[in-house]
């Protein structure tokens, strides 16, 4: 018998009924080797592991898609200083606290995660080895990686996993992790059970779980217990390749290469990193040569490095979108109809490529973005319409509508507003726009206190998630605390939970095509795009690694001659 | 029948107020004259024709957006380019001006009826009202009006209305204080005195007599405080408080497209500043050119 | 001269006095709770309370403003709500930029606006004049931002011969960071020329128009020496009272060259701390403003008296 063969009959052996399952749905052809690796890295079986399984059996070509995430690989010198450009977070360095991406690229300067989320959506193990599922996914077993230390010289514990974990569960501490973990890990269920061991006991099953504790978690760095959150400022104590060398506030940090890193040693002598206030500085730092690479920019504001051949761009799609929500409860929106001609009315394809430089994907009204694996594509893409749109306006006896639209004056949202105030006022419908800025707009985040989630008509920007678990039970389940449509669908709520309980791809793409068609028909929300995250880097840079949840990784850069 | 002149009638010297309409005559005369002034006016008079007249002068509807033509520059279809939303830089610039020209007149007159009522209270009645309302003023001044009309539309809320209220109650010590100085010296005179005499109420005696006579610099700080709304609210634009940005403003619609410039797309930002520059420029050789007038 | 110092000092305590207080209640008037500002809309209800209980932001205001004020005075400006750190840290931060800045453009305005108006005056209503003090006006009254947009295009971007932003790398020389803070202060320049201009003009006609000054030539003295004995001395002294009015403004009011340049001054840290309603930075940074334009007001007068005799002795009557 064929010696690969052989091996692979090994494997499967002592692999779990899940991880066997995933592996027959890979030799069938039913996904393909993309979507093979990343849900197999999800559920914890390593990546060498699912490239050998893929390379020994075959199965589907990849598909073109994600770009690798990272500028080229290519031979770099040893040493050097990065200088990284990031925007300044709108809060101090405490991991618990943290909630904006220039506070994310922060902690993770110094800080690691049980795993990390590359751009091709694939968990790829850190501070944790591997992890398992118990049969119906409500137990995670994860095994913690030994012999690690902190940059301060204490030792890596279990113990500090379960630390980190009950108090980002923990709802009095108002972690923004609460968005990730709310509802499926509570509190002192973390549980130790030996040094390399932890379990974590779930609320319920739960297929993704391991990417809720991932860096896609961006608050989820592992910090030594006895360090109390609010001083890891001081320090910046974690366990990563670099370490802190001194922090400004407001200004930037400067960091070095941690010799004690229990992994490759970074190849970086430093990196450094400045704090901007906008989006043009940085434009014109990295165009000027005060820095290396921008951790993000935007379309818009960044259009002067899209157009210029002498600096790299690093396109990530993501599932970065926004949702145009309609009160399904109050009027003009209570008849589906009306909400059905909003979303007819809007050219798709002039939004990805006049917004987004095409660098976008479209959206079709439900939050499963293309880029993820259970999305389920053979539902039909609705398209510009304007005269069925008019027609559904008159059959629903809505011809002439005025409509106040609330949403804040961040990244692209006001000239999103702008073309959805041109498009509705195509099919005679009048919007007037409303842009305040974020505080105003999300208030206290509460329905009665907050427009985000009283206004009849509003935009909301929702971030980066590499699964759409948190974007379906808090914005479409009829108790979702983001639920700015006040959509309540019985239907949807079972499907939902049929999603989220669901173990493995073929039962989540079943719930997902339900859903995706279910939601297309009420339209509570227009998705309308799923924007690429992007970075930038001078040429001579190599390895930098972006991921789409903001973070980067600049252990393996390094400067061409 | 011809009236023959009564050598035994009293001489009549020309009353107060017709010394008054000769004056202004005289004021008017200069002004007809000083370049400084026409060519204020015709800065300050093209803007007022395009925000009255804007949407039958713009070559294109200024809101519609063609998101596939963005940021093209001057060409024969778009001769001031076209800016982040494909709208037509011209339209805008033209029709932007109606949004500053209604909002900064407004608060100017609410700003100078405010100030001139608290400089003539102050100024009639001196002692302990006006020592405290000045101390008062004086606090409010010392920090810069940028900053107190910034924290006030944090407070309120950008609207319209807010920029209104804000920019009049922010001039309104400054011009309080001219006016205050201006009603000193004529308290000092006989006809405050004779109607004090005649046991006319405050009220009247600020109102009916000293307000006509002070006039004057009332005017010259409507139009130089004009000058400055104009400013404050292009600033407070540029800030980012403006409220609807598909409506064309200037300051609004400069900051909107200021992080262009470093890709080289200068056109949405330089063609909305040299409107506000001329429009500014104009009102105050305007202003400079009433000041004068005054002073001769 | 005793009676008249005693008095300003007075009447600029109460000043200060009634600063504070409009400072303080004027801060209060910003929407939005403060610990929901820093955790953010999503924080739980119950820990916003429980910050703002922290914070002391549920007491009386009266207590509140006693606590800040006479902390204030004692030198402990308080912490930061948004940025964890000491105000004094952040204040002192941005109080130096801004001071840099502020150093260069004075350094700058000053000599040319002056001479600029003493030209002027000489040449009383000939062209030279006009240009200059209409020129002046001109470019007096267009906005900050105008004039800056206009630089950063001319001499950062067409001619691509001066840094665009206002910060230089860490550690540069003193020429350097005087490089890049060239447009940013050019701006001011701008802004500032015109009126100085003026206002000496007006003070050296003033003086030109005085009996001394034709005294001293009827005696004889070259026209030179009339001019900078006498004529000079008079006329400045305006410009020192006009310029100690913009200090205020120069120290704290720059939110529009600091957003331009992307300059951490005094005017973006304030602007930034009313956003986050960030009450104890803000509050503190509006009087260190205030206080410097009150100080500056104060040594003006006095400057302006000892120089000008008529004053002093008005003012002892």
């Amino acid at each position: 018998m064929d010696e690969t063969q052989r091996r692979v009959d090994e494997i499967r052996q002592e692999s779990s009924e899940l991880e066997n399952h995933i592996i027959d749905q890979f030799i069938d052809g039913k996904i393909t080797r993309r979507d093979f690796v990343r849900r197999g890295s999800v559920i914890g079986m390593s990546i060498p592991l699912l490239s050998f399984i893929a390379a020994a059996c075959g199965g589907n070509n990849e598909t073109t898609g994600t770009t690798g995430g990272g500028t080229a690989t290519g031979e770099v010198s040893s040493g050097g200083n990065v200088r990284v450009a990031l925007i300044q977070p709108a809060t101090a360095p405490n991991p618990v606290i943290v909630k904006d991406e220039g506070g994310a690229g922060l902690i993770g300067s110094t800080g690691e995660f049980l795993s990390f989320s590359n751009a091709k959506l694939e968990l790829e193990p850190r501070l944790a080895e591997s992890w398992s599922p118990n049969d119906d996914g409500t137990a995670w077993t994860f095994k913690i990686r030994q012999g690690v230390k902190y940059h301060s010289g204490a030792a890596l514990k279990a113990d500090d996993v379960k630390t980190v974990f009950d108090t980002l569960s923990d709802p009095k501490n108002s972690s923004n992790a609460l968005s990730a973990l709310g509802g499926v890990l509570s509190p002192g269920n973390t549980e130790v059970v030996d040094d390399a061991t932890v379990v974590f006991h779930l609320d319920g099953p739960n297929g993704n779980f391991p990417t809720l504790v991932s860096s896609a978690n961006y608050n989820a760095i592992i910090i030594p217990s006895n360090l109390d959150p609010a001083d890891w400022g001081k320090t910046f104590d974690g366990t990563g390749p670099f370490k802190l060398e001194k922090f400004t506030p407001k200004v930037g940090a400067t960091f070095v290469r941690f010799d004690g890193y229990w992994g490759e040693k970074a190849n970086p002598d430093r990196m450094e990193i400045k704090l901007y206030d906008d989006e043009a500085p940085m434009v014109n730092a990295i165009k000027g040569n005060e820095v290396d690479f921008v951790e993000h920019f935007s379309v818009s504001g960044g259009k002067a490095l899209l157009d210029d051949p002498s600096v790299t761009v690093i396109a990530i799609r993501t599932a970065t979108h926004r949702q145009l929500h309609m009160r399904t409860d109050k009027d003009p929106f209570t008849d589906k109809r009306v909400r059905q001609a909003i979303a007819l009315s809007m050219d798709r394809n002039a939004l990805v490529d006049g917004l987004w430089e095409g660098k976008a994907d479209i959206g079709n009204d439900s939050p499963f973005a293309p880029v993820y694996p259970s999305t389920d594509t053979s539902v039909a893409q609705r398209e510009q319409n304007l005269d069925q749109a008019k027609q559904l306006l008159a059959d629903a006896g809505q011809s002439n509508l005025t409509v106040e639209l609330n949403t804040w004056n961040g990244f692209e949202i006001p000239d999103l507003a702008q073309l959805v105030k041109q498009y509705a006022s195509q099919i005679g419908v009048t919007i007037n726009l409303k842009i305040t800025d974020a505080g105003t707009y999300y208030g206290d985040a509460v329905f009665g206190k907050s427009p985000w989630l009283d206004s009849v008509m509003g935009i909301t920007d929702y971030g980066h998630r590499p699964v759409p678990n948190v974007y379906l039970s808090s914005v479409y389940t009829s108790k979702g605390t983001w639920n700015a449509a006040h959509f309540k669908n019985p239907q949807a709520d079972q499907l939902i939970s049929e999603y989220i309980g669901a173990l493995d791809l073929d039962s989540q793409r079943v719930a997902a095509k339900k859903l995706q068609e279910l939601l297309l028909d009420e339209t509570p929300v227009v998705i309308p795009y799923f924007y690429n995250f992007l970075s930038a880097a001078v040429p001579k840079l190599k390895n930098a690694v972006s991921a789409a949840t903001g973070q980067f990784d600049l252990s393996r850069a390094g400067f061409t001659s | 029948m011809t009236v023959v002149q009564d050598p035994t009638a009293p001489i009549t010297v020309p009353s107060a107020p017709d010394q008054a309409a000769i004056a202004r005559r005289e004021r008017l005369r200069f002004l007809r004259r000083s370049p400084t002034f026409l060519i204020g006016c015709a800065l300050v008079g093209i803007w007022v024709i395009c925000a009255i007249f804007g949407n039958l002068i713009a070559p294109h509807d200024p809101e519609f957006p063609d998101v596939l033509n963005k940021l093209v520059g001057p060409s024969g279809e778009h001769i001031f380019g076209t800016d982040r939303l494909g709208r037509d830089v011209l339209s805008r610039v033209i029709v932007g001006a109606r949004s500053v020209l209604v909002i900064a007149p407004i608060a100017t007159l609410l700003g100078t009826v405010l100030g001139t009522a608290i400089g003539l209270v102050t100024g009639y009645y001196r002692g302990l009202v006006d020592e405290a309302t000045m101390r008062v003023v004086d606090a409010v001044l010392a920090i810069p009006l940028i900053i107190t009309s910034l924290l006030a539309v944090v407070a309120l809320g950008p609207s319209r209305v807010t920029l209104i209220l804000v920019i009049g109650f922010v001039f309104a010590p400054i011009i309080a204080k001219t006016v205050r100085a201006a009603v000193l010296g004529e308290a000092q005179l006989e006809y405050v005195e004779a109607a004090r005499l005649r046991n006319e109420r405050g009220l009247y005696v600020m109102f009916a007599e000293i307000l006509p006579n002070v006039m004057g610099p009332v005017i010259v700080e409507f139009t130089v405080r004009l000058g400055y709304a104009i400013f404050t609210i292009a600033t407070l634009s540029f800030l980012g408080f403006g409220a609807d940005p598909s409506i064309p403003d200037w300051g609004q619609d400069i900051s909107q497209h200021y992080q262009f410039i470093s890709g080289d797309v200068w056109w949405p930002v330089l063609f909305p500043s040299l409107a506000i520059a001329t429009l500014i420029v104009g009102i105050n050789l305007v202003a400079d050119a009433i000041a004068q007038s005054f002073e001769r | 001269m005793g009676r008249f110092l005693l008095k300003r000092l007075g009447l600029a305590t109460i000043t200060l006095f009634l600063l504070t207080v409009i400072v303080f209640f004027g801060s209060q008037v910003l929407p939005g709770d403060v610990a929901r500002r820093i955790l953010g809309p999503f924080a739980d209800q119950r820990a916003v309370d429980a910050l703002n209980h922290q914070l002391g932001t549920d007491r009386p205001l009266l207590t509140q403003y006693w606590d800040w004020v006479s902390h204030f005075f004692r030198g402990d400006l308080g912490t930061s709500l948004s940025y964890h750190a000491p105000v004094s840290d952040l204040v002192g931060n941005a109080l130096v930029h801004s001071l840099k800045l502020a150093a260069f453009a004075f350094v700058l305005v000053v000599p040319l606006a002056v001479l600029g108006g003493v030209v002027a005056a000489l040449k009383r209503d000939r062209p030279t004049d006009r240009i200059i003090t209409l020129g002046g006006l001109s470019l007096t009254v267009v906005p900050e931002f105008v004039t800056g947009i206009m630089l950063i295009l001319i001499f950062g971007l067409w001619l691509d011969v001066l840094p665009v932003s206002a910060n230089a790398p860490d550690g540069s020389s003193v020429l350097t960071q005087m490089r890049y803070l060239v447009l940013p202060a050019l701006t001011l320049v701008i802004l500032l020329f015109g009126y100085i201009a003026r206002i000496t003009r007006a003070g050296t006609i003033e003086a030109l128009d005085a009996d001394y000054t034709r005294t001293a030539v009827l005696k004889g003295l070259p026209r030179r020496t009339v001019i900078f004995r006498h004529v000079l001395r008079n006329s400045l002294l305006p410009t020192i009272a006009v310029v100690a009015t913009q200090t205020g403004y120069l120290i704290g009011g720059l939110v529009v060259i600091e957003t331009l340049f992307n300059y951490p001054g005094m005017g973006r840290l304030i602007f930034t701390a009313a956003n986050q309603k960030d009450f104890p930075l803000l509050a503190s940074a509006v009087l260190i403003v205030g206080i410097g334009f009150l100080l500056a007001t104060l040594l003006a007068d006095i400057a302006y008296s000892l120089l000008n005799p008529r004053i002093r002795y008005a003012a002892a009557e």
